[in-house]
């Protein structure tokens, strides 16, 4: 394009309409997204598409033809939520689980991020080994990880039972009631902190890009706020609830949001496992049903993305810039 | 401290000392600084901090360090319950076993080739597209982020049987058909590397919505006056792209590839069937299995299995655990220099 235009000569560039730099810009800018518009047009969408026609029909895969689809309405879904047992309940109980994890991500995530922001002797060790898991444990070894015999005979209390025995937990719920007590908070949320802890490394696990991400916001903020606060007499717990926590609220919602996708989308979810087990496994048209289920899934993690951006969206504090 | 005055003595040309309790003794001054209750909270929270890193720390790394315990152990160190975590007969057999019978290396070197490649491919590619959405104006930007930010929502195993269809079965938009081909002439990609390959050039492999938001962030941080006076001096929409900006997001490509590297590397969804089945390229995840040297059929056997299982991770994850460690510290500046935040 270049060497065309040097090539012009003046006169000819004279009498023609000149395009703007904006124009210019704006054909430049769909050159650069070229790549990715093909890809969309040409393998996405119709992937896209016939996702969703093969959950509303029926394959019939043939060695010489290919495969011939036949319409059979909402027959897989009603399958999916109506005849399949299992399937109802795994998604409500991985639906819990996620809401109940997408605060302790986020709020242990952003708690470590203000640790590692600290100076302090060691700071490159300890981040380095934090972010570890973001690395090393995915895909294959967390499938690995799913069912590990050999790791929780070592860690537990030597009874060989395959599965996690209660012996190996940190903490118990008894002993933390008998330590909270007193202090008259429910008792949900004394069993909520005792699941969390007992679950801290799967929580560490899961929070490592978002560590990143609030490690990257803390340092967008201006030091300089900070020691007009300090010359203000504010104390660290002010700081925090006035300085910090508002200018990281944009994080805040940006990580929530991708807690939910990244733990709907990782190998380890439940529900997707139950879905890849239907595709392997099923009975009755598992492709098509495996399809159906996973659709519903999705629809019902938007709404969820939807609910989360909308109940976050209502904290967040955008600075204003010029 | 009536008499405090500061007292400055040169040291050398670029230090000097200054004193400004000259009159206070070491250990005076000393007492001063450590009984402090500003002091006393300080060191109160250093500990506190300190005990929690090395603890969370900790529940990182012990997996690590049981899984290796675990793969110097000999089968009879399983069935032996007074064996925790140190083995009693060490032995390197499920070592050697992986690596000889399931071709570990012939794997390694698969797997390799696969990672870099389309790990270069999807750098590249996202930072390019990346680019065209953050400094760019043009009709349907907006809907075309929407079709980002929805790659990156759906899951791949959403299109798990499309996608093998549309592999199995290659057209664009029908028109192999139309010209005559039969469904089952169609070209099939199954068992060959170019459904990665065509994933990766075209930003929609594994996370590249991610890594395109991650390059749009990164971009919109870059002043707009450079390249406002690159194209002043006459470069062109593309060398500027290419010869200024390009060098400039080395960081940030560096922590991109890495993220594209190991993520391929572990990846199961698409090295894994249907897209490779057995009589396909040998890769990674297929040495995760016990080698026939290795089998047992008494009680023990699921832990023994799950053991050699561990180890075969190991095995797959030792390369990047050495890339990692060479690599880490431009991984962890990289994104906080990304200005996510925009």
């Amino acid at each position: 394009m270049n060497r065309a235009a040097n090539v012009v000569s003046p006169t000819k560039v004279k009498r023609r309409k000149v395009a703007s730099l904006d124009a210019k810009k704006a054909r430049g800018g769909w050159f650069f997204v070229l790549p990715f518009v093909i890809g969309f047009v040409v393998l996405y969408l119709p992937m896209l598409i016939s996702s969703v026609q093969f959950s509303f029909s029926e394959i019939t895969v043939d060695r010489h033809v290919g495969y011939t689809l036949s319409f059979v309405g909402f027959e897989n879904y009603s399958n999916a939520l109506l005849s399949d047992a299992a399937f109802v309940r795994t998604l409500t109980e991985s639906l819990k689980q996620l809401v109940f994890d997408v605060p302790a991500i986020v709020i242990f995530s952003l708690f470590m991020a203000i640790v590692l922001n600290q100076k302090m002797i060691g700071r490159a060790v300890f981040r380095a080994i934090f972010f570890i898991p973001v690395i090393l444990t995915t895909g294959l070894i967390d499938q690995i990880d799913q069912s590990n015999a050999a790791m929780s005979y070592m860690s537990s209390g030597g009874i060989d039972t395959g599965v996690n025995s209660g012996s190996g937990d940190l903490i118990n719920a008894m002993d933390v009631t008998s330590l909270l007590g007193d202090m008259a908070i429910g008792t949900e949320l004394i069993e909520y902190v005792v699941t969390i802890v007992n679950d801290i490394y799967n929580i560490v696990n899961r929070s490592g890009v978002q560590m990143l991400i609030f490690l990257s916001g803390l340092q967008s903020i201006s030091p300089s706020i900070y020691e007009s606060c300090k010359m203000d007499g504010a104390s660290g717990w002010e700081t925090f609830w006035k300085i910090t926590f508002p200018m990281i609220s944009p994080m805040i919602l940006v990580n929530a949001v991708y807690t939910v996708i990244d733990s709907f989308t990782s190998e380890s979810n439940e529900v997707m496992r139950y879905i890849t087990n239907v595709y392997n496994t099923g009975n009755v048209r598992p492709r098509e049903l495996s399809s159906a289920m996973s659709w519903i899934y999705f629809v019902i993690v938007l709404l969820l993305i939807g609910l989360v951006a909308l109940i976050a969206s209502a904290f967040v504090f955008y600075q204003r810039r010029d | 401290m009536n008499n405090t005055q500061s007292k400055v003595t040169k040291l050398s040309k670029k230090e000097m000392k200054v004193d400004f309790e000259g009159k206070l003794s070491f250990w005076q001054r000393l007492k001063l600084r450590v009984l402090s209750p500003a002091f006393v909270g300080k060191l109160i929270y250093a500990i506190f901090r300190t005990v929690l890193l090395i603890g969370i720390s900790y529940i990182i790394l012990y997996p690590f360090l049981t899984k290796i315990l675990a793969s110097f152990m000999s089968n009879s160190d399983f069935v032996d319950s007074t064996v925790k975590l140190i083995p009693k007969n060490p032995t390197l057999d499920q070592w050697k076993f992986i690596i000889l019978e399931n071709k570990y290396f012939l794997a390694l070197f698969n797997t390799a080739r696969i990672s870099v490649v389309c790990a270069l491919f999807q750098t590249l590619m996202c930072a390019i597209v990346g680019y065209g959405f953050a400094k760019f104006k043009f009709k349907g930007r907006t809907i075309l982020f929407l079709c980002v930010v929805i790659t990156m929502l759906i899951p791949h195993d959403t299109l798990l049987l499309a996608m093998f269809m549309k592999f199995r079965y290659f057209d664009v938009f029908g028109i192999l058909g139309l010209l005559g081909f039969e469904r089952s002439a169609l070209p099939n990609f199954i068992n060959t590397e170019i459904p990665l390959y065509l994933l990766s050039l075209t930003g929609l492999a594994f996370k590249n919505g991610l890594y395109i938001f991650i390059f749009r962030q990164f971009y919109k941080g870059v002043p707009d006056e450079l390249e406002e006076a690159a194209y002043i001096d006459g470069t062109g929409i593309f060398k500027t792209f290419f010869r200024i900006i390009l060098p400039l997001s080395i960081p940030m490509m560096t922590t991109v590839f890495m993220f594209a590297f190991s993520w391929q590397w572990t990846d199961t969804f698409y090295t894994a069937a249907p897209f490779f089945t057995t009589n396909g390229i040998h890769l990674l995840p297929s040495i995760i299995e016990v080698p026939e040297s290795l089998k047992i059929g008494n009680a023990a056997s699921t832990l023994w299995e799950s053991a050699i299982a561990n180890t075969g991770g190991l095995l797959v994850i030792l390369p990047l655990f050495i890339i990692f460690l060479f690599a880490q510290r431009s991984l962890v500046e990289g994104i906080e220099r990304s200005g996510i935040v925009g």
